[in-house]
């Protein structure tokens, strides 16, 4: 078996064991699908709402809230994956490279035939058989939730759509499951490694699309992405802030696949740019020198 | 007593070298600058499209000019405030773990638990010794805010807003001092250090970030853009009479809500800043005593949570070891 | 001619301006159980990264089985067996699942019949399945041991490889060191401070004080060139005035 494949087996098996990673795969899991209740209740009370203002005569506009897509449910589930999705990655990516430093097995994995190359993208590669079984285990049960609901399954466009968030949610865990790597193999004690991803995530997820779109941190938390501001300043700052709101081109993407009236356009920018960071942090994680994997932890 | 204070003055020493935590002020300060400068700028901009309305209605021979956008200085620190909310909560936490997880990992804690100290001198002395770090930073933190509102915002400061301030101040100690007990607490409680910062960093998801978002997603009047009555045109009378007929669905996101000390900390302080806007340029003493019951319960739970550290942070808790 | 088992030419290793290492030439032959005395610091864990490809020489070379270990890393690797100083190995994982990682790390693709054979070797059969979080320290090291000879390296190194362990344990490492030499020829490096396991299991030893190496022949030779001296203990006195006390 080769030292890829060993590798990614030996991380599955790491984390399937660790309970701090079930915690956070049971709160995850747990949030996807209560987002699918939420909305349900949410929908019914509006629908209420709207029914007696109608007998109450105080309006003879159509239910604005009537036409909503059956993937309406499913939407507050990109926020999830925004906050506790990312916890989640940054999480096993720092567990993943910080294990062999902790226990003192670094040294001896690398006095072995192996390629850090291999070894590192073997974690990488068990992380992300982690998070698509994570992922999937909520569209299943988020597609049995709103199957339930609308009281008829999903169609196949609905699926599909549903596939392909889930897609556009494994990119961005990813580049955080990264993050988390990266900062496991060069940080010098354990509460640095765990809260440099978390500061960075801030700047990612707050910070940078504030800078182009001038929200405020807590409007941010809304599954719909902020428009970006134009004049002044901002026409310069959200042409350079716009690429690197990672998180609001998930919230783009993912608010286009579910049929979120509130965005319009395409996802495949929003899309690409996602891949592109993957596929930068991939090469950077997978390019570490060989010396940086045992360096010895502070504490 | 003594011990206590040793404890506390040891913490302040160890964070005065302490690279991390440097980097955590400078980040924060650094946010909070980011905010009001974003705020200033985003003014600016609503004033030149002001300016731009008004020249056209000009032009175009109208009489009717609307009100120009005013500036409330204070309300350019509600980004900042939402800062602290979220990362400041966060870096408490962290600092509040990184006070007990040192002193395990180090073996120093053996030592301590040998010599003739009080039972609550350990952990009441680190929450102590970061409860005046807090202070200091949140001053600081403040002071750069003010200066800034005036600079960047262009902005005047009055002195019933210095006052304003002094109370948000103070909200803002209290609030960061409860994260970091917190933490203190469970790191006690945990044998294994980083299953104590993970369970404090999900605590701190669900409260500062998932309840609020639950909250605001069961809002009737969030689900539609622009709001649902005001989407139907419904008057706020006819409105509060219909929602009478949901008030057990209202409850329960209410319960939610104010189930997050964030959202206490957040209602205080953005009536005190006028954000709120029932609470703009209102008199301080008419906006705490509004605020009193928010006011009551922040600081309740931070005592309580100092109480939980000192609790949690007994001879068998704090040597328990990792099977 | 056959290549003796270690090898070094004027090996040298700094950190920055700290000189950890200075022109070490050793040659150990094939069979040796190899001893590495020397105080803290002397710069005993440095050679054992630069003889197991951890670090690589700021200048001299290095060779293991006649194979350079930064030319022919891959290689140096296949050949030698490596346990660290106080290694945790996975907590979580079973016994197996930790010697089956190390196993197809090594190169072993179906390595389950071998983990069998070494544990029956090292008499240390009945855990398999117990995760590691469970284990004594003494058992931590015999998984370290077996891990380290799956592959049947032709070298061993091994850093403090008695450090922490209780008598019973010390007494039971010491057993398994020299079968392993005696029944399978295996060269073993060792660094380690306990004077008498080196005069019980130590066929050569070398003696290094601030990175240089002051002293190094058979222990045979060592004892007999001190008839003066009682014991191990005293000559090493003599050897490294840096511990003397």
């Amino acid at each position: 078996m080769s030292v890829f494949i060993t590798s990614a087996h030996h991380e599955t098996l790491s984390v399937c064991r660790a309970r701090i990673a079930h915690l956070l795969l049971f709160v995850f899991i747990g949030m996807v699908s209560l987002s699918s209740i939420i909305g349900w209740v949410t929908n019914i009370t509006v629908t209420g709402v709207y029914e007696k203002i109608l007998a109450n005569g105080l309006t003879v506009a159509p239910n604005p809230f009537s036409a909503v897509p059956e993937l309406y449910y499913a939407r507050n589930a990109v926020i999830y994956v925004v906050l506790i999705g990312t916890l989640m990655a940054i999480v096993l990516g720092v567990q993943a490279t910080l294990r062999d430093r902790k226990s003192a097995t670094a040294g001896l994995i690398l006095s072995r035939p192996v390629a850090v190359s291999a070894r590192v993208g073997g974690q990488l590669a068990g992380l992300g058989v982690v998070i698509f079984a994570v992922l999937a285990i909520s569209m299943a049960i988020s597609w049995a939730g709103i199957s339930i609901i609308t009281g008829a399954p999903l169609g196949s466009d609905s699926t599909f759509r549903l596939l392909g968030f889930a897609g556009c949610a494994w990119m961005l865990l990813m580049v955080f499951a990264i993050i988390g790597m990266i900062a496991g193999i060069t940080s010098k004690r354990e509460t640095t490694a765990l809260l440099v991803p978390f500061a960075l995530w801030s700047g990612l997820a707050f910070v940078i699309p504030q800078l182009g779109t001038a929200a405020r941190p807590v409007a941010l938390l809304n599954p719909v992405p902020m428009p970006e501001q134009t004049g002044g300043y901002f026409d310069v700052l959200s042409a350079i802030t716009g690429p690197l709101s990672i998180t609001e081109h998930f919230k783009r993407a993912g608010s286009i696949l579910l049929r979120d009236s509130n965005v319009s356009g395409s996802a495949g920018s929003s899309v690409a740019i996602l891949l592109g960071f993957l596929v930068i942090a991939v090469v950077v994680v997978v390019l570490v020198p060989r010396q940086k994997l045992r360096q010895t932890l502070n504490d | 007593m003594i011990d206590l204070i040793t404890v506390a003055g040891k913490e302040l020493l160890d964070l005065r070298r302490d690279r991390l935590f440097a980097l955590l002020i400078s980040f924060l300060t650094a946010v909070t600058l980011i905010s009001v400068t974003v705020g200033a700028a985003d003014f600016r901009n609503q004033l030149d499209a002001y300016n731009l309305y008004v020249a056209n209605l000009t032009t175009s021979g109208s009489g009717v000019v609307p009100a120009a956008p005013h500036l409330f200085p204070l309300q350019l620190l509600r980004s900042g405030i939402e800062y602290l909310e979220i990362l400041g909560a966060l870096f408490a936490i962290v600092l509040g773990y990184g006070a007990i997880a040192k002193e395990k990992h180090r073996g120093m804690l053996q030592l301590f638990l040998t010599r003739p100290v009080n039972r609550f001198a350990f952990a009441l002395g680190k929450v102590a010794g970061l409860s005046m770090i807090w202070w200091v930073v949140v001053v600081l933190l403040m002071g750069v805010s003010t200066i800034s509102v005036v600079t960047i915002g262009g902005g005047a400061v009055t002195g019933t807003d210095l006052g304003r301030l002094g109370f948000v101040t103070v909200f803002i100690w209290m609030y960061l001092v409860f994260w970091s007990a917190v933490a203190v607490a469970l790191t006690s409680l945990s044998a294994s250090h980083s299953t104590a910062l993970i369970v404090a960093l999900v605590i701190w998801l669900g409260f500062v970030l998932v309840i609020p978002q639950i909250g605001d997603t069961m809002d009737p009047d969030n689900q539609v853009p622009g709001g649902l009555f005001a989407a139907l045109n419904i008057q706020k009378p006819d409105e509060m009479a219909v929602l009478a007929h949901f008030s057990k669905f209202d409850s329960i996101r209410n319960v939610l809500e104010v189930s997050s000390v964030t959202k206490h900390f957040e209602r205080l302080s953005f009536a005190l800043l006028g954000i709120k806007d029932q609470y703009n340029q209102q008199p301080i003493p008419v906006v705490l005593t509004a605020m009193l019951p928010y006011a009551i319960t922040l600081t309740a739970a931070t005592v309580v949570a100092v109480v939980f550290a000192g609790a949690a942070s007994t001879r068998r808790t704090l040597q328990r070891k990792q099977s | 001619m056959t290549a003796a088992a270690i090898r070094t030419w004027d090996l040298c290793r700094s950190y920055g301006t700290y000189q950890a290492l200075t022109k070490l030439s050793l040659e150990v032959p094939r069979g040796e159980v190899f001893g590495l005395l020397g105080h803290n610091g002397a710069g005993k864990t440095t050679t054992v990264n630069l003889l197991t490809t951890l670090l690589e020489p700021t200048s001299g070379r290095a060779e293991i089985g006649g194979r350079n270990t930064v030319n022919d890393a891959a290689s140096v690797r296949r050949s030698i067996g490596y346990l660290p100083e106080n290694v945790q190995f996975y907590d979580s994982l079973t016994l197996m699942e930790n010697l089956r990682f190390f196993g197809r790390l090594s190169g072993i693709r179906k390595p389950d019949a071998r983990i069998a054979d070494v544990l029956r070797f090292l008499d240390f059969t009945g855990h398999e399945n117990q995760r590691l979080g469970t284990f004594s320290k003494g058992m931590r090291q015999r998984v370290g041991i077996a891990q380290a000879i799956l592959h049947d390296p032709s070298v061993l190194f091994l850093d403090e490889p008695t450090s922490g362990l209780d008598p019973e344990g010390v007494r039971i490492l010491r057993e398994t060191i020299v079968r392993l030499n005696q029944e399978y020829g295996m060269t073993v490096f060792m660094n380690t401070h306990l004077l008498t396991e080196v005069t019980k299991t130590c066929t050569s030893i070398g003696i290094l004080n601030h990175g240089h190496l002051v002293h190094h022949d058979t222990l045979v030779n060592t004892l007999a060139s001190f008839p003066e001296e009682e014991s191990l203990e005293a000559i090493y006195f003599q050897l490294d005035p840096a511990v003397a006390p």
